[in-house]
């Protein structure tokens, strides 16, 4: 018990006076919650110009144009004689989508014939393609509704009978979730959840290879088996401790108050997302512990891990389905935290699960501690069974 | 090479001594090539399907009828979603969303072919998680595919009943039919989208962060630094022969992806192939110099290193792929418009799958080109200032 206090005292004297660690772990925490969510704080993408070629000059073509500019997601920015002209400012990037309405597109529709329009939307940016294509489709569904319903009415059709013809089943999307579609919103949960891993894990990393990681002893001098290992439990388990009293307000702050900052619902409860944060929080640090093994070299271990959240981000399974990775690479993505953090915290935060929702998630963690502080404490017995014995005095 | 000792300072004697140390030094090796190889393949390998097909929901059917199984059938069959399970209450569905096991929950209510053909327009509810945006929208859009399809038949049944013939039915249902044609890439396929994008994001960190590293460690200290100065005959030979190594080696790198890019996962080629290749080169130079101009200006060498990755870690998001800048508030777009990345992107997108009319396509080189030139103007200044600092016995 006292080796656990000494060690746990000493790697929290270590996180606060070494800069390198307490850069890492609080100010470059502190500086990515700024720094992070500021391209995604207007929510939602609106407004996408587009140009119209208006081939029909009409009345009703007019009209259209100007119901697909009212829409919040596009803006038409130019009307250009023909498409030719209309694809080079595509090409400039000064609009994104073409809507061309073609020649006697009024005619047609009063003449009861079908009269289609064309949208080229510039699919490479999915975002803008996805915007550009509701909007349009939302308008011509509505306009040729309007048109079809006239056109009954004027047969003679009843308006409620005509209107259950054009639309006899209506389809009804009900987003759960999210339901304004905000990319923050999307986003940030699970973002916040690889920022904490990333700078935690680069932060363990340093304690366990700059100078002053050295074993601490008790002060006997005797090398029983036992003894070591009593020892190197109490080590490791010194060291997640205190790594979980320091990450405490940063993940308080990170999981609870930036949502709130940034406006962004949150359905469960606090007390559920910090019992969720104490297994991730531990894994982290457990993984920590080997990453500093496996490295010997704090340098070593910022520059491997710097560019490795944007892997790590995809991995989890979050912005692109886990159904459909490579098995291989969906059994690694189990063996990091954050894959199943994400999963769980986002579950609990954004869609109100309790605990007994995300079991599976809350006791993988679980695993991943017992499999990395088993994993460390087996590196701390070694090391104390090689390390000269501590000078007496 | 080996008779290092005997060769006249310049150029060359750096750029060899530069390529030893990157055979002695195990962790210079990894950091150019083992690392961006990694990363790269790991991500390759997560987004290598390209196209998420058959996401899977569960179906709420309270009718059982004709009808109700056929709008079963039409979801089934849209290459997006697939109806893998059928749940017996709301609430069941719920839970199956919460726990992943499901991206959907269709709900046909209680007498929906009876009241179709009465008029009585019951509602087909498609309940969806937006949390997980991507496939959240991929079910919606498999599903509103698939219901609209349903409806145009009842619909045209609706109006042969009434003695329309089918042609005029097949008119009059759809007054204003749009045609959706994506531009540049047609089959909305992630790995030209995304991964097309990310590799390049992932080697800018890679490039930024080594270089803080390879350049900090010879400008550590003022002897270090008085000695490469020395071995280069000079201040500029002695910097670019730091420099060219690592421009070889990530490009190399850049290379190599886009080769797997290219051979295997058919990102097309539309535009002109040395457009992207001097756009590659000025693209890497960009990044070599912001690593080593914050190794000049910040010691010791993991303060660099930790600044290095501050910048560059988070770039992916302002360079507007995802999310896309025009939505962006005006910091986010001022720090993307700072990123070679974002410029490098936007020539990368306009030479593969755009096909940018050559006239279009140079305005990212250029300030790609522009942006290498001023960082090379301020490393050459601060290198300046230091040489004057270092005591001229060392020199």
């Amino acid at each position: 018990m006292k080796m656990f206090l000494t060690v746990f005292r000493n790697e929290i004297g270590r996180i606060f006076s070494l800069r390198p660690v307490f850069s890492v772990v609080v100010l470059a925490a502190a500086v990515y919650a700024l720094f992070y969510p500021q391209p995604y704080l207007n929510e939602a993408l609106r407004r996408v110009p587009i140009a119209v070629v208006d081939q029909d000059r009409t009345q009703t073509s007019r009209e259209l144009a100007r119901l697909v500019d009212a829409t919040s997601d596009v803006a038409v920015a130019r009307v250009l004689p023909d498409v030719p002209t209309a694809e080079r400012e595509v090409y400039d990037r000064s609009i994104f989508g073409i809507l061309l309405i073609p020649q006697h597109f009024e005619r047609d529709l009063l003449h009861g014939r079908s009269s289609p329009i064309a949208l080229y939307a510039d699919a490479s940016y999915f975002l803008m393609y996805q915007r550009m294509n509701g909007a349009v489709t939302a308008v011509s569904r509505t306009l040729g509704t309007n048109f079809e319903i006239a056109r009954l009415v004027g047969l003679g059709v009843d308006p409620p009978v005509a209107a259950a013809v054009t639309d006899p089943m209506p389809f009804i999307p009900v987003p759960l979730f999210n339901p304004q579609g905000g990319y923050a919103t999307y986003i940030l949960p699970a973002a916040f959840v690889l920022i904490l891993q990333q700078t935690l894990l680069i932060g363990v990393g340093l304690l366990g290879t700059l100078p002053g990681a050295q074993v601490i002893w008790t002060g006997t001098a005797r090398r029983r088996v036992s003894d070591l290992a009593f020892e190197s439990i109490a080590t490791v388990a010194g060291k997640l401790l205190a790594y979980l009293a320091i990450h405490a307000l940063i993940v308080a702050t990170y999981l609870i108050g930036l949502p709130y900052l940034y406006g962004i619902p949150r359905l469960g409860s606090v007390a559920t997302i910090l019992a969720f944060a104490v297994p991730f929080t531990l894994a982290v640090g457990g993984l920590g512990l080997v990453v500093a093994a496996t490295f010997r070299n704090p340098l070593a271990v910022q520059l491997v891990f710097a560019a490795i959240g944007l892997p790590f981000f995809f991995l989890a399974g979050f912005a692109w389905p886990a159904e459909v990775m490579p098995a291989p690479v969906r059994l690694l993505s189990q063996l990091l935290p954050s894959t199943l953090a994400i999963d769980g915290l986002v579950d609990v935060a954004q869609l109100g699960a309790s605990l007994s929702d995300v079991h599976r998630e809350f006791l993988g963690l679980w695993l991943l501690v017992a499999v990395y502080a088993c994993i460390a404490v087996i590196i701390e017995f070694i090391r104390r069974r090689r390390a000269p014995l501590p000078v007496p005095g | 090479m080996q008779r290092r000792d005997r060769q006249q300072p310049g150029f060359p004697l750096v750029f060899w001594r530069e390529l030893a140390w990157l055979r002695r030094r195990p962790l210079l090796l990894m950091l150019t090539v083992v690392v961006p190889l990694g990363l790269m393949l790991l991500l390759t390998a997560i987004l290598s399907a390209g196209i998420a097909t058959r996401l899977p929901i569960a179906v709420l059917d309270l009718d059982g009828s004709e009808l109700s199984r056929s709008v079963i059938r039409a979801v089934d069959a849209t290459p997006d979603t697939a109806t893998v399970l059928h749940v017996a209450e709301l609430s069941e569905g719920r839970h199956l969303i919460v726990a992943r096991k499901i991206r959907g929950l269709l709900m046909l209510p209680r007498n929906l072919e009876r009241d179709v053909f009465a008029g009585r327009r019951p509602e087909v509810v498609l309940f969806y998680n937006t949390q997980t945006f991507t496939v959240g929208n991929l079910v919606l859009r498999g599903v509103n595919s698939a219901i609209p399809t349903v409806a145009a038949g009842i619909r045209i049944s609706l109006r042969t009943a009434e003695g329309q013939p089918v042609e005029e039915a097949q008119a009059a249902i759809t007054p204003i039919p749009l045609q959706t044609h994506a531009l540049f890439n047609s089959t909305l396929n992630y790995v030209h989208f995304l991964l097309a994008a990310l590799l390049p994001a992932v080697l800018q960190t890679v490039v930024v962060t080594t270089m803080a590293y390879a350049v900090g460690i010879d400008v550590e200290t003022r002897h270090r630094f008085a000695i490469l100065r020395r071995l280069g005959g000079g201040l500029l030979p002695a910097m670019f022969g730091k420099m060219l190594p690592y421009t070889i080696l990530f490009l190399s790198m850049l290379g190599i992806a886009d080769f797997v890019l290219f051979k295997y996962l058919e990102l097309p080629l539309r535009g002109d192939p040395a457009v992207l290749v001097i756009a590659g080169i000025v693209f890497v130079l960009a990044c070599q110099f912001i690593g080593a101009l914050l190794a000049l200006l910040l010691r010791p060498v993991a303060a660099a290193v930790s600044i290095a990755t501050l910048l560059t870690a988070p770039a992916f998001g302002f360079m507007g792929i995802g999310f896309p800048r025009l939505g962006m508030n005006a910091f986010a777009y001022g720090y993307g418009e700072l990123l070679p990345g974002t410029w490098y992107l936007i020539a990368r997108i306009d030479q593969t799958i755009r096909g940018t009319p050559l006239d279009l396509s140079w305005k990212p080189v250029l300030v790609l080109t522009g942006l290498v030139a001023v960082l090379i103007s301020l490393t050459a200044i601060r290198v300046r200032i230091m040489r004057r600092s270092v005591p001229e016995r060392a020199a």
